[in-house]
């Protein structure tokens, strides 16, 4: 509670539907607080609960050159230029996404315990004799872990090959029984099903069933993942079979369950009325549920569940896996033991590019490389709009603004733009919420000298320089603001004071009595809004029609006008 | 050099040192106190590490490598005869940089990692892994084969590999061997 960063935030207009720009382009002197007040009855307001959501530093905003506005991570689209493991830094096809998923399919895993990267090393006898060191290590290999020295040993994972250990993995189990792939299932599926003159099973059928297939148990335990290839296998027969091919290839014109129709079928199953009805009247009766393993059924058994209690007791905690363990693995649900954890492939992360959702123009844009780290284009905020720094005026000890003690504040707006520009800011007279605090910008309009080259500046002549400082005039150590005057300004920044009166924090000083209360979380805070309002002269972006007619230099007037939120500090509660 | 400022203060009394004939140790490696100190055969001691036996006596045994900067012995007046029997270091034990080692006993195999701290009269098991930073209290027992790692998180590795570990280990201490210039008479 001591201490207080002061801090900054804009708002981004794409919340607001009727924009603060359009309506505020009149010459409106932002000095006068109070008329602010009354003309205007929409103040931004900071406590709002909404206003969390289009409140963002300055440094997580772009801006679009073309709408000549401010992006905030909502009103922007994101695309995703690659796909890439962390680990190995390998560029996966976004083809390969869709049908291998989102992890690495090479050997880069997490280690199930600790999530350090693990590495592949042999546990095989080392070679002995003469020239030993030169041999390559030769199998079996496990997964290690260099951190907490877990190995896949511990789980009865061994591989044959150093690489590729992703495939190899999804072939066993753990503890070392091979799994089926869902390749071999489906195989084993069609066999069944060629072998049988009838194409899906009967209700009485399946006992018969079971002693027909050698290959596969009608009550085997399957995890989840045969499970849903089963299953799905399943389905996709019944569909198939609910809605026979017509002769022209498609399923059953549009009223095939798998149809894209189907879907617009069951939204407007209790809308619509008739047609939907009448439609599903007559495909009752037509599908089946899944009876065994091999469709995917699994019956739930309470053994299983004693089974893992018991386990629990025996293993006691150290054997547990934990809530952060299990949130890493891919099917939790069947997991409790720290035996049951399987190593995680690596998650890929991805490189997005960023466009304006109104003019869709590109905003920001990496280099498609995965080393690489720069970008093509990337248009930020920071480089656009003037950034604003608080700090108290008169440095004190006392963190804390004393209530009704006026309190003077230095703003500093930096200009990153290569124009001068003329920023005006205007403030509410009062802040929002319950404890009003009074505000006063003691200079609301000045100008910001273009963000041009830093040596240009050091090398002019020193008579020049002394002039910009008006804060020289003051007398030393007597810091006093003079009011419609610059406190100081520098190449490309100007410093500007603003006076706050904090509240008291007592509740006797409210007005009204549904206000009174204990002060809730962060109500001591003084939180300005500011509304600012920038205006320069830029060089014309019609670059066509300006070079057509022949002029060399079309000067464009631009202006940007958006909502602030200051921080300055807490008030000490008495 | 020649600027360096020197100490008037005599040296400190050598402690009594039993030291194997095939140690390596740094020359500016420091060895104080008053109780015995013994190394073991083919340790590997580095430059800058401290040796303090003022309040008991330190046996290392053979194979292990005690890194730079780090601590081992007894740094406060033991407080019971248990502790007052000195500190033991058993066969490749590693004490990797900075680490600061109080225990009775350290276990074969085991590895205190960067930075680590072993509190006043701790028994550390054999084949323990005590990761970085990571601190064990005065006093505590830490069973065999125990690793410690990320924020005070333990596990009891099950990997079987500790046999390829001391042969590792071993070959560490062969490449010291040349890396590390000797020098046993300083401190016999």
């Amino acid at each position: 509670m001591a201490s207080f960063t002061p801090y900054t935030y804009f708002q981004c207009p794409c919340t607001d539907t009727n924009l603060p720009t359009r309506r505020l382009g009149e010459s409106r002197p932002p000095s006068s607080s109070s008329e602010t007040e009354q003309e205007d009855d929409r103040t931004f307001d900071p406590r709002a609960p909404r206003a969390n959501f289009s409140l963002y530093p300055l440094e997580h905003l772009l801006y679009c050159e073309d709408c000549h506005q401010i992006r905030c991570p909502r009103c922007v689209l994101d695309e995703i230029v690659t796909w890439y493991c962390p680990n190995c830094l390998f560029e996966v096809p976004s083809g390969v996404i869709k049908s291998e998923g989102n992890r690495c399919t090479r050997s880069c895993f997490q280690c199930p315990i600790c999530i350090a990267p693990l590495s592949v090393s042999s546990i095989g006898a080392p070679p002995e004799g003469l020239g030993a060191e030169y041999v390559q290590p030769s199998g079996p290999y496990v997964l290690n872990c260099a951190y907490c020295m877990w190995s896949s040993k511990e789980i009865g994972i061994q591989f044959e090959k150093p690489n590729g250990i992703y495939a190899q993995l999804s072939k066993v189990k753990n503890g070392g029984t091979p799994i089926i792939t869902p390749k071999e299932r489906r195989k084993d599926r069609e066999e069944r099903s060629r072998d049988s003159s009838v194409p899906v099973v009967m209700e009485e059928g399946i006992s018969e069933e079971g002693e027909e297939f050698v290959n596969l148990d009608v009550h085997e335990e399957l995890d989840a993942e045969s499970q849903f290839a089963n299953l799905k296998a399943f389905y996709q027969s019944q569909l198939a079979e609910a809605s026979p091919a017509s002769a022209l290839g498609f399923t059953g014109g549009d009223y095939g369950y798998g149809s894209p129709g189907a879907l617009s079928r069951i939204m407007g199953l209790y809308t619509g009325g008739n047609f939907a009805d009448k439609r599903s009247k007559s495909k009752t009766g037509t599908m089946r549920e899944a009876q065994d393993a091999l469709e995917g059924l699994q019956l739930c058994n309470t053994t299983s569940d004693e089974e893992t209690i018991t386990r629990l007791r025996n293993e006691g905690y150290e054997n547990t896996a934990s809530v952060a363990q299990l949130k890493e693995q891919t099917h939790p649900a069947h997991k409790h033991s720290v035996d049951d954890l399987r190593p995680i492939a690596y998650l890929l992360r991805t490189k997005r590019s960023q466009r304006c959702k109104t003019c869709r123009h590109i905003l920001s844009k990496p280099e498609s490389k995965v080393q690489t780290t720069r970008f093509r284009i990337r248009l930020v905020a920071p480089s656009y709009i003037p950034s604003i720094s608080i700090r108290p005026l008169a440095s004190s000890q006392n963190h804390l603004l004393t209530p009704f003690k006026p309190t003077q504040f230095l703003l500093t707006f930096k200009n990153p733009l290569f124009d001068r520009v003329k920023v005006s800011i205007a403030t509410p007279g009062t802040t929002p919420g319950r404890f009003e605090s009074r505000v006063t910008v003691l200079c609301p309009q000045f100008e910001v000298g273009a963000n041009t080259d830093a040596w240009e500046e050091a090398l002019r002549e020193g008579a020049e320089r002394e002039k910009r400082r008006t804060k020289a005039e003051a007398s030393e150590g007597q810091l006093q603001a003079e009011a419609g005057k610059v406190w100081e300004r520098g190449r490309n920044w100007v410093s500007v004071v603003v006076e706050v009166v904090p509240t008291s924090l007592k509740a006797d000083v409210l007005m009204k009595e549904e206000d009174r209360g204990p002060v809730r979380e962060d109500e001591d805070v003084v939180e300005i809004p500011v509304f600012v309002r920038v205006e320069w002269e830029a060089e014309g972006q019609g670059d066509d029609t300006v070079v057509g007619r022949g002029e060399k230099e079309v000067k464009e007037k631009r202006e940007l006008a958006y909502w602030c939120v200051l921080g300055v500090g807490r008030i000490a509660q008495v | 050099m020649s600027s360096k400022r020197v100490s008037n203060m005599p040296p400190p009394p050598k402690p009594p040192t039993t030291l194997a004939s095939t140690l390596i140790i740094a020359e500016h490696a420091s060895l104080t106190g008053t109780h015995l100190i013994a190394l073991g055969a083919n340790t590997a001691i580095h430059p800058r590490t401290k040796l303090i036996s003022t309040f008991a006596s330190i046996t290392v045994g053979s194979n292990c490598i005690i890194s730079e900067r780090s601590i081992i012995g007894l740094q406060s007046e033991p407080e019971n005869d248990v502790e007052r029997e000195g500190l033991v270091l058993e066969d490749s034990v590693v004490v990797e940089t900075g680490a600061v080692v109080e225990a009775r006993l350290v276990g074969t195999g085991t590895t205190i990692e960067v930075g680590a701290r072993i509190g006043k009269g701790a028994v550390v098991g054999k084949h323990c892994k005590i990761g970085p930073l990571s601190e064990i209290g005065e006093g505590e027992e830490i069973p065999d084969f125990t690793v410690i790692f990320g924020n005070g998180m333990r596990r009891i590795d099950r990997s079987g590999v500790e046999n390829q570990k001391l042969k590792t280990i071993a070959r560490q201490v062969e490449v010291l061997r040349k890396l590390i210039p000797s020098n046993l008479a300083k401190f016999q």
